[in-house]
């Protein structure tokens, strides 16, 4: 079905385009943002209303096995939760970690329109395609971990660089992946294989290689073959106090190469291990802010339920610790690890308190918000149904400050909170929720409303309570398609797989294929993903610069 | 008057009638009642397509007719009295926390699972998973009183945290699993693997049972406070030897592999 | 002044000076009735004055099994204080050093009450981390391990406004004659339910007054009736041809039930011999409770 309309009398913000909050209308035709139409097309009349691109999540856990065993071990939350079905749209389960339909909807309903899974091994990518699939509303893809797989690892002991570079672009092909992802480099081996063990140091050697090792490697190959988003890391260490350094170490290591550091707000804590962290958001921010060559999500906690799921097992391992409740950890054959468990964030615990404030500093340290781009993490931090309410503790000084009154002042008072008053405008929320990560992830049709972008656009009443506003867009437009309006549901839309397809030397295939008839539990010929498997997807290109 | 509810027509599927509950029918007139929403199967229909409606509720409910198949009754009541003439589905009296419900027949499995407070009694069986959490829950009961006059299925209690579990039978296997605290008392004899799992609490039980091995046997004593529980239950029309009352009693404790704190008290004839 | 007489015996119109106190009831149990009665003992033991025990207590009577919550027998045992605060003190105190010491014991609530002191709340510490708390009903009980089992208390006991200091004073020829007279008084005045005799065997003679003129006592001899200083102090109320006083102090849960021990024991104690009955007042300005002995024997 395509939809033509023009929209009038609204504000626009499209900080790609440098516009900021001026009245403007926008045209819409075939799925696609025109310069003009003729005057007869149906007309939306956005007055009173605010204007922007659909959102993007760069970094959230939507799909997979992993998010579906964090389903399965929370049936509780799915029965207090249900997501009714209405005309245009299909019924679910909500919670922490909703059933796919649930998701899409989900994500629609806060004016979101891509959504990018953050962590999926490979051997579960045809598990992840299929769920991907049915996450209605949005487009998405996600990000292959390849950081702590084995055969890697040995091309990177031998020192054979170049067939770590083919090995990685057939991977990604065999995957439909977006981008590489890199969990704790280095930590999963030796927890798996060593008792309770994990990696402390980015230049600690398992086996011969480092995790700087691995780090310098990736970041030069994605670099190198031009992936439209540069290598996607957790850094070494995360939740531990004292991790700051790593992560310094960890950005350091790119030189002035490109590079994606994920929920950075888990990994920007002083302190001494094993005892309570201080605040380093300053520190890393600073880092952040002198370096264009990164970009990072921060990883913001909310307080209540969220559930932690990683492929950071030994991590998962410590947190299972602290509540004493159901947890899973998981092996994934040579490829990584995986451990989920649900969890609190309390305002009145020290550390929890501290993780809110770091998360909050950093944006409010941010000086490029191109750069620094708003998550939660999903659900590590608290749902992506948290977004609004963070938008308006950075929108709103009064309410940050009512909210600063609620939980633990021992950990608000070691923190800059009390003294950064900095309010972020309409048009810095559009750049961290949808210029910011369009551009960090190379979606060059995605995040503005200029001529050729993607018409998804999301139209929000004008409201003094940030909150409120983000949480009910009067109208969700995506791909052209009305998805949303006066608040209903109005459409459905299966939205498509983002990915790419690097170009890689076929012969790689024969290196790789004996260690799969060795150690795998999957045939070779069965592994990789064929074309014919794909459903709605759009490739994105690379830009091969050697 | 009270209220009374005579089924005319059996459903076919279960009949999900979570508005029979005194709270929603507290004054409400026959039309009203015969016209309220239940869920036959996925079909919604009315009330009075399955029962005939008498009188007006208040405060206590008589419902006859075979109602196995009807589930869900009085879910969520927090006051007033419910009569079931005969046998009755699952999920009966769900998330209740007080008034009382007594069936004169069987119910099905989960009776009262979530209950806070009140009194359930069971005048015949009653299935698995009485009085316990819902699949995924820590927490199953936090008070109430449930007392079934003959014998229970699978997982009696299963992860409670407060209230009284009665059989006046036997109970099936994993008696009082996952358990916090709380009592179960099981006059006739208990499956295997009785209070797996169990942190705090007390599982009575007038016959011997196969222990798991992750239970001690500390010492067989004469336990005062069970002369109140059993005084008490005895009131309630179960049967209680006398010779149970002053006799002596192992003492188990588990379960090792939680917290150790959990009692298994096993009569010594 | 006398209006009224039992037989031969003069009844003084005069009244008892009574004060408002907080008062509980304990029930105390045991494996026999004779174990019950020692932690009963050992538990109202220096207990009968609060200007020097800082409680009153007493037995109030033996319970058969029937009667006790875990049908075993057992003890009733009343305790008053000046409040409710220290009621719950001294609970704690005398239930966690007399009764949970004393084999095969358990203890229990004996009051209903909205007011409450937690008592098996504090004294289940002294389990150390393995004692067990049980709900059934509306009571809530702690098991604390000890060397014989387990001692059962309740977490909560009810506490309610009381009446202390209702008295008689028994005026006779001799200690003889007195004594004989006192005892048949506190015997018929212990058959009445809600009420104790916190002194030795129920009996008092050193009464006394308030005041002294020694600064530091609140409290000295009432030497109005010590028959020794008959014609000395010049306020002397023991009339010629009396040669002992005793008194006989009681507490009660309520003001009726005190008055019903002050009748059945004025009529056991007047006896041949018994010259007056009378009754101990600071002139009606410190206690609460007046109880006119004229009124409470027309009362009848």
């Amino acid at each position: 079905m395509t939809f033509t309309t023009r929209i009038v009398n609204g504000k626009v913000y499209d900080p790609m385009n440098n516009i900021d909050g001026e009245i403007r209308d926008i045209c819409i035709e075939d799925g696609r943002i025109v310069e003009s139409m003729p005057d007869d097309a149906s007309r939306i009349d956005a007055g009173g209303m605010v204007i922007m691109p659909g959102g993007i999540d760069i970094h959230c856990h939507i799909a997979g096995a992993k998010v579906n065993a964090g389903r399965k071990l929370m049936p509780e939350d799915h029965r207090r939760d249900p997501h009714p079905e209405t005309a245009f749209t299909r019924s679910g389960t909500g919670g922490i970690v909703p059933s796919t339909f649930a998701t899409g909807y989900r994500y629609a309903t806060l004016g979101y329109t891509t959504a990018m899974e953050a962590a999926v091994p490979p051997i579960t990518a045809r598990h992840t395609l299929e769920e991907l699939d049915c996450t209605p509303i949005i487009d998405k893809g996600f990000y292959v971990l390849l950081g702590n797989n084995i055969f890697l690892h040995n091309l990177l002991r031998e020192g054979r660089h170049e067939e770590f570079r083919q090995t990685i672009a057939w991977w990604v092909n065999a995957t439909k992946a977006y981008t590489t992802k890199l969990v704790n480099p280095c930590g999963d081996e030796p927890w798996k294989g060593q008792r309770n063990k994990n990696i402390t140091d980015i230049d600690e050697k398992v086996d011969g290689i480092s995790p700087r090792i691995i780090i310098e490697a990736f970041v030069n190959a994605v670099n190198a073959m031009g992936f439209p988003h540069p290598p996607h890391i957790h850094c070494n260490n995360l939740g531990h106090s004292g991790n700051y350094k790593t992560t310094l170490e960890t950005m350091r290591t790119a030189g002035d190469q490109r590079l994606h550091v994920a929920h950075i707000q888990f990994h920007s804590y002083g302190g001494v291990t094993g005892k309570n962290p201080t605040s380093k958001a300053a520190e890393i921010i600073e880092y952040v802010n002198q370096h264009p060559n990164i970009t990072c999500d921060i990883g913001q906690v909310m307080f209540g339920n969220a559930t932690i799921m990683t492929a950071d097992a030994p991590l998962a391992y410590v947190l299972r610790g602290f509540n004493k409740n159901k947890w899973v950890n998981a092996d994934t054959e040579c490829e990584s690890g995986c451990g989920i468990l649900p969890f609190t964030y309390q305002e009145h615990v020290y550390t929890h308190t501290m993780q809110w404030a770091i998360g909050l500093e950093m944006f409010l340290l941010s000086e490029d918000p191109w750069r620094v781009i708003l998550s939660t993490d999903h659900p590590n931090g608290g749902s992506f149904m948290n977004y609004p309410k963070l938008i308006r503790l950075l929108m709103d000084k009064s309410f940050r400050r009512e909210e600063m009154g609620r939980v633990n002042q021992k950990a608000i008072a070691k923190t800059a909170l009390n003294d950064l008053d900095r309010e972020y405008t309409l048009n810095e929320i559009a750049i961290i929720t949808r210029a910011g990560p369009a551009r960090a992830l190379g979606l060059k049709n995605k995040g503005h409303l200029g001529p050729g972008a993607d018409a998804d656009i999301t139209i929000y009443d004008d409201m003094d309570d940030k909150e409120m506003m983000f949480n009910a867009p009067r109208y969700v437009i995506k791909s052209g398609i009305p998805i949303i309006a006066d608040h209903e549901f109005r459409g459905d839309h299966t939205g498509r797989l983002l990915h790419i397809t690097p170009e890689y030397d076929q012969s790689i295939e024969e290196t790789v294929k004996p260690f799969f008839e060795s150690f795998y539990s999957v045939e070779f010929g069965n592994y990789a993903i064929d074309d014919s498997y794909m459903h709605d997807h759009e490739v994105i290109q690379t830009t091969k610069t050697s | 008057m009270s209220l009374k509810l005579s089924l005319h027509t059996k459903p076919d599927v279960p009949l999900e009638a979570a508005v029979i509950c005194t709270d929603k029918l507290n004054g409400a007139n026959e039309t009203a009642i015969a016209a309220l929403t239940v869920f036959h199967g996925n079909d919604q229909t009315a009330l009075g397509e399955f029962f005939t409606v008498k009188g007006q509720c208040d405060g206590e409910i008589h419902i006859e007719g075979d109602l196995a198949n009807v589930k869900h009754l009085g879910s969520e009541m927090t006051s007033g009295k419910m009569i079931i003439e005969g046998d009755v589905g699952q999920h009966l009296g769900a998330g209740m926390s007080g008034g009382e419900i007594i069936v004169e027949g069987n119910a099905g499995n989960w009776v009262a699972p979530e209950m806070t407070g009140g009194r359930v009694i069971i005048k015949g069986n009653a299935g698995h998973m009485v009085g316990s959490a819902y699949r995924g829950d820590a927490v199953g009961i936090l008070g109430g009183e449930i007392i079934i006059h003959g014998n229970v299925g699978n997982e009696l209690g299963s992860a409670m945290r407060n209230g009284l579990v009665v059989a006046g039978g036997n109970s099936g296997d994993f008696t009082g699993v996952n358990m916090h605290a709380g009592t179960i008392i099981v006059l006739g004899e208990m499956g295997i693997r009785s209070g797996a799992g169990m942190k705090r609490g007390t599982i009575l039980s007038m016959h011997n049972a196969d222990m798991l091995p992750t239970f001690s046997h500390a010492c067989t004593y004469h336990p005062y406070f069970v002369r109140l529980y059993l005084a008490y239950i005895k009131e309630q029309g179960l049967t209680i030897d006398d010779a149970q009352l002053v006799g002596n009693y192992q003492r188990w404790v588990g379960d090792a592999i939680e917290l150790n704190r959990g009692e298994i008290l096993l009569y010594v004839n | 002044m006398i209006t009224m007489k039992i037989k031969s015996t003069e009844i003084v119109d005069t009244f008892a000076e009574a004060f408002k106190m907080s008062g509980t009831r304990v029930i105390i149990t045991a494996a026999t009735k004779q174990w019950a009665m020692a932690a009963a003992q050992s538990m109202t033991g220096f207990a009968t004055s609060v200007i020097g025990c800082k409680c009153e207590a007493g037995i109030e009577r033996e319970l058969n099994a029937e009667e006790t919550p875990d049908m075993r027998p057992g003890v009733s045992v009343l305790l008053f204080a000046m409040d409710a605060d220290g009621l719950g003190k001294r609970l704690v105190e005398r239930i966690g050093q007399c009764v949970m010491t004393c084999p095969t014991t358990a203890c229990f609530n004996g009051l209903e009450s909205d007011t409450t002191a937690i008592v098996g709340g504090q004294l289940r510490y002294f389990g150390d981390g393995h004692q067990i708390g049980k709900v059934l009903g509306d009571q809530r009980l702690w098991r604390i391990p000890v060397m014989d089992g387990e001692f059962v208390v309740d977490e909560h006991f009810g506490i309610q406004d009381a009446v202390g200091g209702g008295n008689i004073l028994i005026l006779g020829k001799d200690q003889k004659t007195v004594l004989k007279a006192a005892t048949a008084a506190t015997k018929a005045m212990c058959e009445i339910d809600g009420v104790i005799l916190p002194f030795p065997a129920g009996v008092v003679r050193s009464g006394s007054k308030v005041g002294s003129k020694y600064k530091s006592l609140i409290a000295s001899s009432n030497d109005a009736y010590c028959p020794t200083l008959r014609t000395v102090t010049g306020k002397s109320l023991v009339p010629e041809d009396v040669n002992c006083v005793l008194e006989i102090v009681i507490d009660g849960l309520n003001e009726a039930t005190v008055a019903d021990a002050m009748r059945v024991g004025l009529h056991a104690a007047a006896k041949p011999g018994i010259k007056q009955l009378s009754a101990g007042n600071y002139g009606g300005n410190l206690g609460q409770y007046h109880l006119y002995l004229n009124k409470i024997l027309e009362a009848s």
